[in-house]
């Protein structure tokens, strides 16, 4: 039964991933820097991190009711992320804390 | 079956879920998809030319705008640095453990702070702090100001309370024009404090080494071992992917795997795997002078620095993607001790200031 519900929730969430995440955004990190030092998405759309830089890098926000943390990601990686409140969303890399940028999340 | 079961069990099945994704990515208000390969172009090889451009000294030193330099600050700064009376024991001054005779360091494996007792980490070079962008070994201090004022106050180093260290100041009359003329404005408060040793901090910077010379053009300025050193330092062992640039760091912060319980960075960053055990790159720069190595002072020599990162260092976790057996012939080992002796200058020895009385 708990296999069950669970791949019901599971489903639901492929279901808003793959209609959800329609990126506008990319964003780049080639030579340890953010390709844009500040973007403005509206709420619900994606941005995209993409590694194409030599090296890992763990992009990540505190920024509240927009946390996430990808990890470390290898070059090579892409991954999208919505944001869901409205704000600033100051965006690092965990490894380099020269990479900062802002995401301005509009409705 | 009943509708509020079905709930009930969509519930319990979203909560595996977001569990699950809190489990791994510790933080998950934002939505997060797939992670996906994608093709990035290959970053070729660089030419020794190419690469050679990458290390070029920067002109001028970098002094911020909310504190430009001028020589009437600097001055008091390079005063205040050297006095041993900013500690409570009037005992040891800010070169005791960042001292000109060991490259800005103090040669021990860990500092020594308050009642001679030994702190937990190896106390860093102040060489070229003007570039730094962050601060301390775990980067807890955001600007070379707030960083110039913590070792100060804190117990276990130089024990001096900020209200004292003023009232401490205010008795050495010599202190008073100095900060009149430094400060017109603000004379002597905690806060000139900090910006005058942060100006002079700035001032120093490592001196021109042989490296700089064959950057330059000077083909004979170093070894044919030490050219070689510096193709495996930006090929096959890596270390330019952190010590990178002129001042050979880009503050990032690594787990390099030494076997040590000192969380690091991980304090500063809950739930950041690779932040655990994590210390902030230190610059290569003025490099011979400053044995014992790493952020625990672990390991005497350059050649036990080059035989770490080969080996690989604790496979755990935290420890950085970069981190991995490097396979390296005993050849490329001592062409790199060879290539990191060129980056120490003949250090033009530092005048020690008379003191205000």
């Amino acid at each position: 039964m708990m296999r069950t519900s669970t791949l019901i929730a599971l489903a639901i969430l492929s279901g808003l991933s793959t209609g959800a995440l329609a990126a506008t955004e990319v964003i780049h990190q080639q030579g340890r820097t953010f390709s844009s030092e500040a973007i403005k998405v509206k709420k619900g759309e994606a941005v995209t991190f993409l590694n194409d830089d030599s090296v890992p890098h763990n992009i990540m926000s505190t920024s509240k009711g927009n946390e996430f943390n990808l990890g470390s990601q290898s070059p090579g990686n892409s991954t999208d992320v919505v944001f869901k409140e409205t704000g600033e969303v100051a965006v690092i890399c965990a490894i380099h804390p020269r990479m900062k940028m802002t995401i301005n999340v509009v409705d | 079956m009943p509708l509020r079961h079905l709930g009930r069990r969509l519930f319990i099945g979203l909560s595996v879920v977001v569990g699950l994704c809190c489990a791994t990515r510790a933080l998950c208000a934002a939505l997060v998809g797939e992670t996906r390969q994608v093709a990035i172009a290959p970053q070729g090889a660089r030419g020794v030319d190419a690469l050679k451009a990458l290390y070029r000294r920067p002109p001028t030193i970098p002094f911020p705008k909310e504190n430009p330099y001028t020589p009437e600050k600097a001055e008091l700064g390079k005063k205040l640095y050297f006095d041993p009376r900013l500690s409570i024991s009037a005992a040891q001054s800010c070169a005791s453990c960042h001292s000109p005779s060991y490259g800005w360091g103090d040669g021990l494996a860990v500092g020594v702070g308050y009642g001679m007792q030994q702190l937990g980490r190896h106390s860093p070079t102040i060489v070229n702090a003007a570039w730094s962008d962050i601060f301390m070994w775990d980067g807890r201090l955001p600007t070379l100001e707030d960083q110039a004022l913590g070792p100060i106050q804190s117990p276990g180093e130089m024990n001096m309370p900020l209200e004292q260290l003023l009232q401490r100041l205010n008795t050495i009359p010599e202190y008073k024009p100095l900060f009149s003329r430094a400060f017109p404005e603000d004379g002597m408060t905690a806060k000139t404090v900090a910006r005058a040793i942060a100006t002079y901090e700035r001032t120093v910077v490592s001196a021109r080494a042989p490296f700089d010379a064959w950057i330059d053009g000077d083909e004979k300025a170093i070894s044919e071992d030490a050219k070689r050193g510096f193709a495996v330092f930006n090929g096959k062992a890596g270390c330019a992917s952190c010590h990178e640039g002129w001042n050979f760091t880009n503050e990032g912060f690594q787990d390099i795997g030494l076997p040590s319980d000192d969380v690091g960075r991980g304090k500063f960053a809950p739930g950041v795997v690779k932040m655990e055990h994590a210390f902030k790159t230190p610059s290569l720069r003025e490099i011979a002078r400053r044995s014992p190595y790493m952020h625990d002072g672990s390991l005497a020599t350059l050649e036990q620095v080059v035989d770490h990162y080969d080996r690989g260092g604790v496979d755990r976790p935290s420890r950085s993607d970069l981190m991995k057996p490097l396979g390296l012939t005993a050849q490329e080992k001592s062409d790199l001790v060879a290539f990191l002796n060129s980056l120490t200058s003949n250090l033009t020895p530092t005048a020690a200031p008379v003191l205000p009385r």
